[in-house]
C-alpha cells in the first residue's frame, strides 16, 4: 500500500528503517526514570513509521474488505502489546495485555479459527487476567515503584528485539515467496479425499466450499482433539492436576517457613 | 443439526499465501514485543504478562500455519498452549505473592543475590518526583449525601 506511494524505497531499505524505528521507538518508550512527554511523542511517531514499514512489508490480501478487517484487528493487537511492555503502571499493563487479547481474537477469527478466538477471550481475558489482577491488587503497594519507572538496559533489549523482528520478517518474506510456483503443499484433507483444493466443486459461495475447516468446525476440532490426540488430552489434564497441587503446596509450605522466619528474626531480636 | 453455511465465515480463502504471510508477521511482532518486555521490565507481574504475549505471538503463527495447510494439528497446538499457560500462571503467580511476602516488592531486583559471583550489582538510582499525578480530576456536580468521616479517607489516590 505504502510502496505503492514511495516506489523507489527498496524492500531492503524499507525493513532496514522499519527495524531501526522500532528499535528507537521503543528505547523512547520503555520506562528509563525520566517523565520526558516529547520523547513520548517521538516515540509514538517513530512506532507509527516501524509499523507503516511493517505494514508496506505486507501482502496483499485480495478484496479491500479483507484487508480493512486483518489490517484493524492486527492493528489492535500489535498497539495494545507495544502498550502493555511500555505503561508504567502494572494494572494498566494488565488492561492493554486484555486488549491485545481482543485484538489476537480477531487475528484468530480472520484466520478462521473460531473456536479458538472465542477461547482465547474466555480463557486468557476472563480466567487468566482476572488472576494477574487478583494478585496486583493483593501485592502492588499503592503509588509508582521505582522498579515500575526504570528498566533494565532498556537500548540493549530494545535493539535486540527489533534485529530479531527483522530477521523474522526476512525469513518470513523468503518462506512466502518461494513455494508459489514450484510446489503448493496439499493439505490433507484434500490429500486423502485424492484431490487438490482448488479442483473441488464450488458449491453456492466458492470461500466456503473450498474451506477444510469451515464447515462444522468445533465438531471436527472435538473429533480430531479427542481422536488423535487422546493421550496429550489425558496429559494434559494430569499437567492441570499437578499445578493445582502444587500451587496449594508451595503456599501452605511458603506460609509456615514465612512464619518460621519470623519466629527466628524476633527472637534474634529479643535474645 | 447441520448448518448450511458456517455462520462466521473465515474471509480469506485457505491455503493464501498473502495471509500465511501477514499473520506470521504480525505473530512475529508479538513474539519481538513479549521478548523486549521480559528482558527489561523488572516488574515480576509485567514479566509474566510479557511472556503471555510471546505466547500469543506463537498462537497466532501456528493457526496461520494450520489455516494454511488446511490442518487441525496448529488448532490443537494452541489448545494445549491454553492449557500448559494455565498452569504456568497458577504456579507462577503463586511464586510471585510469595516473594512479595518476603520482600515486600515485586522487584525482579529484589533477588539480585541470586545473581552470578561476574555481574555487577544493580543500583537503583535517585528518580525525580513522579509526575504522573493527573494536572485535574474530573469536576462533578455534588449530589447526595456527602460521606461520613472525612479528611483522609475522603481523599483519592494519587494513582493505581
Amino acid at each position: 500500500m505504502i510502496a505503492a506511494v514511495l516506489p523507489p524505497l527498496s524492500p531492503g531499505v524499507l525493513l532496514a528503517a522499519a527495524v531501526a524505528s522500532a528499535a528507537a521507538s521503543l528505547w523512547l518508550l520503555l520506562p528509563r526514570g525520566t517523565e520526558n512527554v516529547a520523547a513520548r511523542w517521538l516515540g509514538m511517531l517513530l512506532g507509527a513509521a516501524a509499523l507503516a514499514g511493517f505494514i508496506a512489508t505486507g501482502r496483499r490480501l485480495g478484496g479491500l474488505g479483507e484487508e480493512a478487517v486483518f489490517l484493524t484487528v492486527s492493528l489492535v493487537a500489535v498497539i495494545s502489546g507495544a502498550a502493555t511492555i511500555v505503561t508504567r503502571s502494572p494494572v494498566y499493563a494488565a488492561i492493554w495485555f486484555a486488549m491485545a487479547l481482543t485484538g489476537v481474537a480477531g487475528v484468530l477469527l480472520v484466520l478462521g479459527a473460531q473456536f479458538l478466538g472465542v477461547a482465547t477471550i474466555v480463557v486468557y481475558a476472563g480466567a487468566i487476567l482476572v488472576m494477574f489482577l487478583f494478585v496486583l491488587m493483593l501485592a502492588q503497594p499503592s503509588g509508582l515503584a521505582p522498579y515500575d519507572r526504570v528498566s533494565s538496559e532498556p537500548l540493549l533489549s530494545a535493539v535486540a528485539g527489533a534485529v530479531l523482528l527483522g530477521l523474522l520478517t526476512l525469513t518470513i518474506g523468503r518462506l512466502s515467496a518461494e513455494p508459489a510456483a514450484c510446489c503448493a503443499v496439499p493439505s490433507r484433507t484434500a490429500a486423502v479425499a485424492g484431490e487438490p483444493i482448488a479442483s473441488k466443486p464450488s458449491a453456492t459461495d466458492p470461500t466456503i466450499a473450498d474451506d477444510p475447516l469451515g464447515n462444522d468446525q468445533i465438531a471436527r476440532l472435538g473429533a480430531e482433539l479427542f481422536g488423535r490426540h487422546l493421550l496429550a488430552v489425558e496429559v494434559a489434564g494430569l499437567l492441570l492436576l499437578v499445578a493445582l497441587i502444587g500451587a496449594v503446596a508451595v503456599v501452605s509450605r511458603g506460609e509456615a517457613a514465612l512464619e518460621a522466619d519470623r519466629g527466628l528474626l524476633s527472637e534474634r531480636a529479643r535474645g | 443439526m447441520m448448518l448450511p453455511t458456517c455462520p462466521i465465515c473465515p474471509i480469506v480463502a485457505a491455503g493464501s499465501i498473502p495471509l500465511l504471510h501477514n499473520a506470521l508477521i504480525v505473530g512475529a511482532i508479538l513474539f519481538a514485543l513479549g521478548l523486549v518486555g521480559i528482558l527489561t521490565r523488572r516488574n515480576l507481574i509485567v514479566m509474566f504478562l510479557s511472556a503471555e504475549l510471546m505466547l500469543q505471538g506463537i498462537s497466532v503463527s501456528l493457526v496461520a500455519w494450520s489455516r494454511y495447510h488446511g490442518d487441525w494439528g496448529g488448532h490443537v497446538l494452541v489448545i494445549f498452549v491454553l492449557t500448559v499457560a494455565a498452569c504456568e500462571a497458577a504456579v507462577a503467580l503463586v511464586f510471585v505473592l510469595q516473594a512479595f511476602a518476603r520482600t515486600g516488592r515485586l522487584d525482579a531486583a529484589a533477588w539480585q543475590s541470586l545473581r552470578d559471583e561476574s555481574l555487577s550489582r544493580t543500583v537503583d538510582r535517585e528518580l525525580p518526583a513522579s509526575d504522573a499525578t493527573p494536572a485535574s480530576w474530573p469536576r462533578l456536580s455534588p449530589a447526595g449525601v456527602l460521606p461520613a468521616g472525612g479528611g483522609e479517607d475522603n481523599q483519592q489516590r494519587e494513582h493505581i
